[in-house]
C-alpha cells in the first residue's frame, strides 16, 4: 500500500490544501485578517493555534469514550482555554516582545471556530494518532494560509520581511510607492479573497 | 440520576486537573515574566526620553546599561522635594531621573490612566525647563488594537514631543488629546498644548487626557521647582 493512499496521509494533508480550514472551509478570518501585518508575528500566531489545536485534539480524542454527552462543549472549551492560556505564558515568558503584538488574539484562539470544530467533527469519534495527525495538518493549514497572506501584506504594504527592507531603494527612487492599503485590514480581506479564488480553480480538476 | 452525578464528577475532575496545570504553569513561569516586564519597564523609560530607538529591538546588556548609567528613580513629597528611597514618605511620588554629566535633562513621570477596556500604563518625560514634553511611551494597555490601540504606536507618541503643558501666559493646561486632528480644529495659539487624536478612538483619547492630567496636577510642585530653577 502506497503511503499516499493511507488514511493517516489523507488526515493530515487534506487540511493543509484541500479542505483548507481558512481557504476552503471560511474558519478562522478573523485573525487571520488581525494579526498578519507582519510575517513574525504570523508565524508565532500559527505555530500558537497549531499547539492548541494539536493538544486539544489529542486531549479530547483520548476522553472521547468518557467525555458525557450532554456537557461535552463545555468540556471541549475547557481544555481549550487552558491550552490556551497555556501557550500565552509561554509566550509572555519567552517572546515578550511578539506577545505584546499578538495582545488579544493570542487569548482569541479560544474562540477561534476551527478548533472546536476540530474537536466536535473529528476528534470526538476518531482515535487520538489520527486526532492529532488531524490537528497538526489543520494548524498547518491555517498558518500557510497565514503566513502567505503575511508575506503579501509584508511585501506590499511595507516592502519588507521578517523587518528587513526587501524592495531596494533604486524602486522607490524611481517612483514605487508602499502600498498603504495592504498594511489595512481591507488588505488582507482581498489577499485571503485571492487566494480562496486560487485554491477553487486549482483544486476543482 | 447517575448520568447526571457522572456529568457533574467529570466536571470536577476536569476542573481540578487543568486549574492545577494552569497554577503550574503560572508560577513556574512567574519569574521569566516579570523579568520581561521589568525589562519592558527600563526599555521604556530610555524610550521616553529617546535614549533608544524604537525600529531597532536593544539587547538587555544595552538596556539594562544605559538604564545604570543614565537614569536614577527618586521620589518626591507633597511639596515637589526630591528625596531618596531611604527618606521617602508614604504619599511620595516615584519619579525618574534623566542624568546625564551630572546634570539632570529631563524627569520622567509614571502615568496610570483608565483605557476605554482598562488601565494604560506609560511614562511621560519632561524636559529639566519644567513645560516641554520630551517625550511619551505606553507599555501597558487593553484597547481595541488598530483603534485605540495606536496609542502604543510610534506615530501617535512623537506627536507628544516638544509640546508644553503651560499656555502662553504661563499657566498649567496639561496636554490634551485632541479629537481628530490639531490643525483646523485648536487655536494656533494653542497647538503646543494638543496632540492629533486618534480616529476611532476619541474615548480612549478623553481618557487618557484626563489621565496625564491628573498625573500632572500631581507632579505640579517638582515641575515647579524645575520651572523657578530650583532644582539642577
Amino acid at each position: 500500500m502506497k503511503i499516499i493512499r493511507t488514511k493517516a496521509f489523507k488526515v493530515f494533508f487534506n487540511p493543509i490544501w484541500e479542505s483548507n480550514p481558512i481557504s476552503g472551509q471560511i474558519l478562522g478570518i478573523c485573525s487571520a485578517l488581525a494579526v498578519t501585518v507582519q510575517l513574525k508575528t504570523a508565524i508565532v500566531m500559527g505555530l500558537a493555534l497549531t499547539f492548541v489545536l494539536a493538544c486539544s485534539n489529542l486531549s479530547i480524542s483520548l476522553m472521547r469514550k468518557v467525555i458525557p454527552r450532554n456537557i461535552r462543549i463545555i468540556v471541549e472549551l475547557t481544555i481549550i482555554a487552558t491550552l490556551v492560556i497555556f501557550a500565552d505564558q509561554v509566550l509572555k515568558a519567552f517572546l515578550y516582545d511578539i506577545s505584546k503584538q499578538l495582545s488579544v488574539f493570542v487569548g482569541l484562539i479560544i474562540t477561534n471556530c476551527i478548533i472546536l470544530a476540530r474537536a466536535e467533527t473529528y476528534a470526538l469519534g476518531n482515535p487520538p494518532l489520527l486526532s492529532l495527525l488531524d490537528g497538526i495538518g489543520n494548524g498547518l493549514g491555517y498558518s500557510q494560509i497565514l503566513i502567505t497572506v503575511a508575506v503579501l501584506r509584508e511585501l506590499f504594504g511595507a516592502g519588507k520581511l521578517f523587518g528587513f527592507q526587501v524592495i531596494p531603494n533604486a524602486f522607490y527612487a524611481a517612483g514605487y510607492e508602499n502600498m498603504g492599503f495592504m498594511v489595512l485590514a481591507p488588505g488582507a480581506f482581498i489577499a485571503i479573497g485571492l487566494i480562496v479564488w486560487l485554491q477553487k480553480t486549482v483544486s476543482r480538476k | 440520576m447517575s448520568n447526571h452525578i457522572k456529568s457533574i464528577l467529570f466536571a470536577v475532575v476536569l476542573s481540578i486537573v487543568c486549574g492545577s496545570l494552569l497554577t503550574l504553569a503560572s508560577t513556574g513561569l512567574r519569574e521569566y515574566q516579570l523579568r520581561n516586564i521589568a525589562f519592558d519597564k527600563q526599555k521604556n523609560i530610555l524610550k521616553s526620553i529617546g535614549l533608544i530607538e524604537d525600529k531597532k529591538a536593544p539587547s538587555l546588556e544595552t538596556v539594562s546599561g544605559l538604564y545604570a548609567d543614565h537614569i536614577k528613580k527618586m521620589w518626591i513629597d507633597f511639596q515637589g522635594k526630591l528625596v531618596p528611597k531611604e527618606k521617602k514618605g508614604e504619599n511620595d511620588l516615584p519619579v525618574y531621573l534623566y542624568v546625564k554629566q551630572e546634570k539632570i535633562q529631563a524627569y520622567i513621570i509614571p502615568v496610570h490612566s483608565r483605557g476605554l477596556w482598562g488601565k494604560i500604563a506609560g511614562y511621560l518625560a519632561i524636559a529639566n525647563d519644567g513645560t516641554t514634553i520630551s517625550g511619551f511611551t505606553v507599555y501597558n494597555h487593553q484597547e481595541t488594537p488598530g483603534l485605540g490601540g495606536e496609542i502604543e504606536k510610534r506615530w501617535f507618541q512623537k506627536n507628544f514631543e516638544d509640546k508644553k503643558i503651560l499656555d502662553d501666559n504661563g499657566n498649567f493646561v496639561s496636554i490634551t488629546i485632541a479629537k481628530g486632528t490639531v490643525q483646523g480644529r485648536i487655536p494656533t495659539s494653542r497647538h503646543k498644548n494638543f496632540v492629533d487624536g486618534i480616529s476611532g478612538a476619541s474615548m480612549t483619547g478623553k481618557f487618557l487626557s484626563a489621565g496625564l492630567k491628573r498625573t500632572l496636577i500631581e507632579y505640579e510642585p517638582l515641575s515647579e521647582r524645575f520651572r523657578n530653577n530650583e532644582i539642577k
